[in-house]
């Protein structure tokens, strides 16, 4: 794959990456102002979201380009990259839902005690793309098994 | 053209049936993420003036508010306003329509359900009466739900499942809206109650709080069994007002036989409504009713989180007869 195409494509699937990891506080905050609650509501949690995205986003565009140029196939680096982002889109909601609905005791007391709520919302999306990496390595190691041993093409 | 390896294909598979689950699941998921409050408020830290408000034989100012039990922010964010509005209007009531605790037992989370956001008013010796929601005790009695009723009416300090409460000028009727209360085996004794409450009522003002709205545009809609069988009485004896809960928006009826109708499920949560052609005002929004009333004048707001006054609308006494 040549060198443009490659950083052009890996660049749009990093963005995909940060838009996933964003969504749900913004469909928090989105839901809080349609009922009403004042525009800073959810904020901590968008910020959050935000440095998360930013920070894995950028970390998800160099393995594209690394794998790109690993690969003997560029299609394997695809292919594991499409992997990780499926796991990505649904371990950041259904984990927190998971989390959120099936603890909804536990959080409270915590909350209560004045641990603040963004914690839990920062474990649980550095969960989601530990768990999307984690497919992403895996992925891309057994369609290439040989890749490692090889430089840059 | 390189071969396709057997992995690719099955890697690539994956993926694909992966894109189709993540995308009906995901699609699926935050739709329940938009509707529910998931996200644990914090406590709300004010400190409102006890008794501060002014009942007499002629005035009174209460809250009507349905649908609160999330523990969650936005639960927390009407709390919130309701404590700012004490503060400029206080109330020494309010009138709960239902639905204190969703996702589990009273008992364990009464605290973040109930006292979180509602403990300020609690400590301002603000009454807090409840008509019993579906979620306060499940609606097909199971021994279970009994408990759980029994649980809810115990920790609120309330009388029965359905009673009557005078607050100056007005006198509430609390119903049990369920519908093994109110369409099965305990109607007759209910409904019997009901109308002789009504008929020794002197009040000047009546005033009908429960949880399934007979007149709605929202997403669990107009439950016609109970209007039936409500309706009737409600017109026959001069009900000025009813307040229901159960959908979670806010909605007022044109005056139907004298009655004005008001959802105000938005204690936490919104579902949409598509108002109907018995709609003065609807919106999907949380919100609160603050209602005062002053001799034979009756006011009535909306109140959003953010302070905004979504509908107002007065009432006169004799409106209704």
């Amino acid at each position: 794959m040549r060198r443009r195409p490659a950083q052009a494509a890996a660049a749009g699937y990093a963005l995909i990456d940060a838009a996933v990891i964003l969504g749900p506080s913004v469909v928090l905050a989105a839901a809080a102002e349609k009922g009403g609650v004042a525009d800073l509501h959810g904020l901590d949690l968008i910020i959050a979201s935000a440095v998360i995205a930013a920070v894995h986003a950028r970390l998800a565009y160099r393995r594209m380009i690394a794998e790109i140029r690993a690969a003997v196939r560029v299609t394997d680096a695809w292919i594991a990259a499409i992997n990780a982002l499926v796991v990505l889109a649904l371990a950041v909601v259904l984990v927190l839902l998971a989390v959120l609905g099936g603890f909804a005791d536990e959080h409270a007391v915590l909350v209560g005690d004045g641990w603040p709520v963004v914690g839990l919302w920062v474990g649980v999306q550095l969960a989601a793309v530990a768990a999307a990496e984690i497919t992403g390595w895996l992925v891309f190691r057994w369609l290439e098994p040989s890749a490692g041993s090889r430089g840059p093409a | 053209m390189r071969e396709v390896s057997r992995r690719q294909v099955v890697a690539a598979g994956l993926g694909i049936a992966g894109a189709g689950l993540a995308g009906g699941a995901t699609a699926a998921a935050f739709q329940l993420l938009y509707r529910e409050d998931l996200i644990p408020g914090d406590p709300i830290d004010v400190r409102l003036q006890p008794d501060a408000w002014r009942t007499t034989t002629d005035d009174l100012t209460f809250v009507a508010l349905g649908d609160s039990g999330s523990g969650g922010r936005q639960a927390v964010e009407v709390a919130s306003r309701m404590a700012a509005t004490y503060e400029e209007e206080p109330f020494g009531l309010i009138a709960h329509l239902g639905d204190i605790c969703y996702y589990g037992s009273i008992r364990d989370r009464f605290e973040e359900v109930f006292l979180r956001p509602m403990g300020s008013f609690v400590d301002a010796g603000v009454e807090i009466e409840l008509a019993v929601g579906n979620h306060d005790g499940g609606i097909f009695f199971s021994d279970e739900s009994l408990a759980e009723i029994e649980t809810t009416l115990e920790l609120l300090g309330t009388p029965d499942r359905y009673y009557v409460s005078t607050h100056g000028p007005a006198d509430f009727f609390y119903l049990d809206s369920s519908a093994p209360s109110l369409l099965g085996a305990g109607a007759l004794e209910q409904l019997s109650w009901f109308e002789n409450a009504l008929a020794s009522s002197t009040a000047r003002w009546k005033i009908v709080a429960m949880h399934h709205p007979i007149y709605s545009s929202g997403l669990h809609g107009s439950s016609l069994a109970r209007r039936e069988l409500l309706e009737p009485i409600f017109v026959r004896h001069g009900v000025d007002l009813v307040f229901a809960g159960h959908d979670h928006h806010y909605e007022r009826t044109l005056p139907i036989d004298g009655v004005t109708y008001v959802v105000t499920g938005g204690g936490c949560k919104t579902t949409p409504v598509d108002p109907q052609e018995f709609t003065a005002f609807a919106e999907s929004t949380l919100e609160f009713v603050l209602v005062r009333i002053d001799g034979d004048r009756l006011v009535s707001r909306a109140i959003r989180p953010d302070g905004d006054i979504v509908d107002r609308f007065e009432l006169g006494a004799t409106d209704a007869r």
